[in-house]
């Protein structure tokens, strides 16, 4: 008998859990049938299960609810308002009856006929009923929620009352530590401090959780958006949603929201192109949009993507020089990404007209302004004519930051503890510290590190790196650790760091501001932009790299000579001189490509002679490369990596037999070999002339081979031209064609075969798989390397 | 118009704050300079726990800008964008109704005053030129919106 009666119960309980989300759905929709089903059933078994058991109330409230419920079914009854909440009341005293019954207490006392009545007579207008009313027998409390998961809804509001609440139970117990370590030892209060403070962390912690939602609860409404605009706009865009579990901060989603919409709108009206135009670039008359969000750490990130026209970066550095926002020798030196990137200037748009959806004006600034006030960023990609990603990488929560407090002159500055690895002095004596080439290093165990003095970096008073100062070593999360030299290091604190006005958020030096315990104001530092100020982080991107170069030049002591030290694709550690070092940055190894023994690869379109490579070998993957200049052409030498910005002084001592090196000097107590850009020049820059951009032909009406395989022959550095067009192509492609069948193509062109289908087809000797994507790069290849032999 | 205006002196002239734009008076215990801000930044500070931007009314103007620090002075608390300021100004002189519409202005004023001027308005005290904090806020490099 027990067994049946803790089966009843449990099935019960399950049955009841299963329904809180039906009743809640139900409530919003009484009129919903499959809703109105599901609780039917329910009081249906639990009627079914009373009649074992000799549990007469229950069987009398089950009973009542099945017959209310079947006269709704039956639509002889409309569900009103006063009918949904006395069912509600229903369900709520039969799980109060199961927990009794559980906890084996006796439920005849209590007295259930009003309810009923209620039911009975609700949708003649009666009153009010409780919903959930406690009933009047004397079972108590704590039984009866025992072993049952219960849930309550609260305003948001209490929820921010509460969080604000602890955040200043936080500042209080920052006060009440220094007040208790200026008194004298052994008063007896460091116990019950430490159990406050321990109390208060989890709280805290459980606090924290509260206001995390799923961010499903923003996207849910993006369909509707997406369709709604897409209609207005005459466009067909099919939405993808991913990773709405992901969860965050209820304030951060607030603070996201309209950033997020502005990115879609954008997306929908000036990114995706209306079907007709996308018929005719080639594409599916369906444009995608994604929006996506992942966790990583303590950071979400949430991409925008969609394959509409891109973003034009060259009409944005035309429109940027024409309104004098960027000065046009400044233009010439932008990367492709840093040109997306003026999207977020403000006033400046690619939109050709105004529209009512996104309008113009008030744009991507603002969603970047609003990104980074919370400690966010912002990144766009885009291939023109392809696609457009947008990505925000934003901080889990707006709540308490750990931080290490640093006094520089009078005056007081927090660092997230976070990106804090170390902190120590430099020994008095100074045998730690190397200055080279206008920088300072300092030995840290078995590395160097580069420092730089806060106060410099951030133009208040300077104060030369020396013995004995005080150094807080920072690891950001990509990158080498860097050392900060400060006057000071005082104290570790919990702040709540709040945003600030715009215009200090400007300044992109600081995270927020927030008030110490003594009530004093103080900002907190974002470190990464302070290393890019203080020209720290040598993988930091574009535009500070290159600022940092620049005042590396201007810093330069006379009789020094700036190089850039990096390492070359053999591991030797090399220089070259700063000036002839256009930019640094990533190439696709498909852009590389070799003819006649000479390398070149495809950048911005442009095709450059490749050096730095042994002869004949092609890398795989990306690799880095620094393009020179000489002023007039560019020759771009692959490298393994970029170690730092340094320099040298003095004669270089020969170095005999070795190419294109004009000697070796010593940096940092290593030989380096210094690189002579006149032999790199007159050897390598002279092809520029002849190398052209090899050309594939591409069937202009093979919507496959537009769509999928265009991409990756561009990528592979060829210029694509479909049948209809003259001149001679290096390769042609075709798909699915035997041999002898392209008869119709006049050039003599070699011919790469693809086929569908995975397995060999007989027929069509030495055709390759289509989605075998290294086969077909390779047969370009060997395909222009047979043509230009 | 009967709203109250607020007559301070800024870089030693009368002006007046619609009241609407501003929330309060008060005198700043403390003061935290912005390095590499804009020099009309004179600083953060807080108020009951909210982060607060200082600026230096007489600088946002273009105008030369006031001694270093609070030095005593007054500063007028506005909310936009659902941030903080707090405008230094030399003086506050009294917040009285305004007796009249806002009157354009009779001729030009020094482009200073002119990019932030709303106009005259007629008080108890005077004829007052009233300005708009909100353009005073965003610096003497910006632009008005008309």
């Amino acid at each position: 008998m027990d067994e049946l009666l803790s089966d009843f119960v449990a099935e019960a309980r399950e049955m009841l859990a299963a329904l809180a989300g039906e009743i809640v759905a139900w409530e919003a929709d009484p009129s919903d049938r499959a809703r109105l089903d599901a609780i039917f059933r329910f009081f249906h078994t639990v009627k079914g299960n009373c009649g074992f058991f000799d549990f007469a109330q229950l069987e009398a409230l089950s009973h009542a609810a099945e017959d209310a419920l079947s006269e709704v079914r039956a639509a002889r009854r409309v569900p009103d308002a006063a009918f949904v909440n006395a069912v509600l009341a229903m369900i709520d005293r039969i799980a109060w009856m199961i927990e009794a019954i559980d906890s084996g207490e006796d439920i005849s006392t209590a007295d259930d006929a009003e309810l009923i009545a209620e039911l009975a007579g609700a949708s003649e207008g009666s009153g009010e009923i409780a919903v959930g009313a406690e009933p009047s027998g004397d079972v108590g409390f704590a039984n009866r929620s025992a072993g049952a998961l219960r849930s309550v809804r609260l305003p948001i509001e209490l929820l921010d009352r509460v969080m604000s609440g602890v955040s200043d139970m936080v500042l209080a117990r920052n006060e009440l530590a220094r007040r208790i370590g200026d008194l004298p030892e052994g008063v007896g209060l460091d116990g019950p401090f430490n159990r406050l403070s321990s109390i208060l962390a989890d709280v805290r912690d459980a606090i924290t959780r509260t206001r995390m939602q799923r961010i499903e609860t923003l996207f849910t409404g993006f369909p509707r958006l997406v369709r709604d605009l897409a209609g207005e706009l005459g466009k067909q865009v099919l939405v993808e949603i991913e990773g709405g579990d992901v969860e965050l901060d209820r304030e951060m989603i607030e603070i996201i929201r309209d950033p997020l919409v502005h990115i879609i709108r954008n997306s929908i009206d000036h990114g995706i192109e209306c079907p007709a135009d996308r018929r005719a670039a080639g594409k599916r008359e369906i444009g995608l949009l994604r929006i996506a969000a992942r966790q990583t750490g303590n950071q979400i990130q949430i991409a925008v993507s969609d394959d509409g026209r891109g973003i034009d970066g060259d009409a944005l550095v035309a429109k940027a020089v024409a309104s004098g926002t960027l000065g046009s020798d400044e233009a010439e030196r932008l990367t492709a990404a840093e040109k997306i990137l003026l999207v977020c200037e403000p006033g400046l748009s690619t939109a050709d007209k105004i529209t009512a959806v996104s309008g113009r004006g008030v744009g991507m600034d603002v969603v970047r302004a609003n990104i980074e006030r919370v400690g966010g960023n912002l990144a766009i990609h885009s291939t023109p004519g392809l696609d457009t990603r947008i990505m925000l990488s934003l901080p889990l929560t707006l709540s308490i930051v750990p931080a290490l407090t640093v006094q520089v002159g009078d005056q007081r500055f927090a660092i997230p503890r976070s990106y804090v690895e170390e902190i120590f002095h430099v020994d008095p004596a100074g045998a730690n510290l190397l200055r080279a080439g206008g920088r300072t290093f300092l030995k840290v165990r078995e590395g160097r590190v580069a420092c730089a003095d806060l106060g410099a970096t951030l133009g208040m008073a300077a104060s030369p790196i020396k013995g004995g100062r005080c150094m807080v070593l920072v690891r950001l999360t990509i990158g080498d650790p860097f050392a900060i030299a400060v006057d000071q290091a005082l104290d570790h604190h919990d702040l709540v760091v709040k945003p600030i006005a715009p215009v200090v958020m400007q300044t992109g030096l600081y995270v927020g501001t927030t008030q110490l315990e003594d009530g004093s104001p103080i900002l907190m530092l974002d470190m990464g932009a302070v290393g890019q100020i203080a020209g720290l982080t040598g993988e930091a991107e574009g535009r500070a790299r290159r600022t940092a170069r620049d005042e590396a030049v201007e810093d330069q002591a006379a009789g020094e000579v700036p190089v850039l030290l990096f390492i070359d694709l053999k591991g030797r550690r090399r220089a070259v001189r700063v000036g002839v070092v256009k930019r640094y940055e990533e190439v696709d190894a498909a852009a590389i490509g070799c003819e006649g023994g000479n390398a070149h690869v495809v950048i911005d379109g442009a095709i450059l002679p490749l050096a730095g490579l042994e002869a004949g070998e092609v890398p795989s993957g990306r690799i880095e490369v620094l393009r020179l200049e000489d002023g007039a052409s560019e020759v771009v030498f692959a490298i393994d990596r970029v170690i730092d910005s340094s320099a040298y002084s003095g004669a270089l001592t020969a170095a005999e037999g070795r190419d294109l090196v004009a000697g070796l000097t010593l940096i940092d107590g290593e030989a380096v070999e210094v690189l002579d850009p006149l032999a790199i020049f007159a050897r390598f820059g002279a092809q520029i002339a002849p190398a052209r951009q090899p050309v594939c032909r591409i069937p202009a009406q093979d919507a496959w081979m537009q769509d999928f395989l265009r991409p990756i022959v561009e990528g592979a550095g060829y210029l694509v031209i479909d049948e209809r067009a003259g001149g001679e192509a290096d390769v042609s492609i075709s798909l699915d064609q035997a041999d002898g069948e392209e008869g119709r193509l006049a050039d003599k062109a070699p011919i790469v075969r693809l086929r569908s289908t995975p397995q060999a087809d007989p027929g069509g000797e030495g055709s390759i798989y289509r989605y075998d994507r290294q086969a077909v790069l390779d047969a370009l290849k060997a395909a222009r390397m047979r043509r230009s032999a | 118009m009967t709203d109250l205006v607020l007559i301070v002196e800024i870089a030693g002239e009368r002006a007046a704050f619609r009241a609407g734009d501003v929330q309060s008076v008060v005198e700043l215990e403390s003061l935290t300079p912005v390095p590499r801000a804009p020099a009309y930044v004179a600083g953060v500070s807080a108020l009951r726990s909210r982060p607060l931007t200082v600026i230096d009314a007489a600088a946002a103007l273009g105008l030369e800008p006031g001694k270093a620090g609070l030095g005593g002075r007054k500063a007028v608390i506005a909310e936009f964008d659902r941030f903080l300021y707090a405008l230094l100004v030399d003086g506050i002189e009294d917040a009285v109704p305004a007796t009249s519409e806002l009157l354009p202005l009779p001729g030009k004023l020094s482009a200073q005053w002119q990019r932030v001027a709303l106009g005259l308005a007629e008080t108890a005290a005077g004829a007052v030129l009233v300005i708009d904090a909100r353009m005073l806020l965003a610096g003497p490099e910006a632009r008005s919106a008309a």
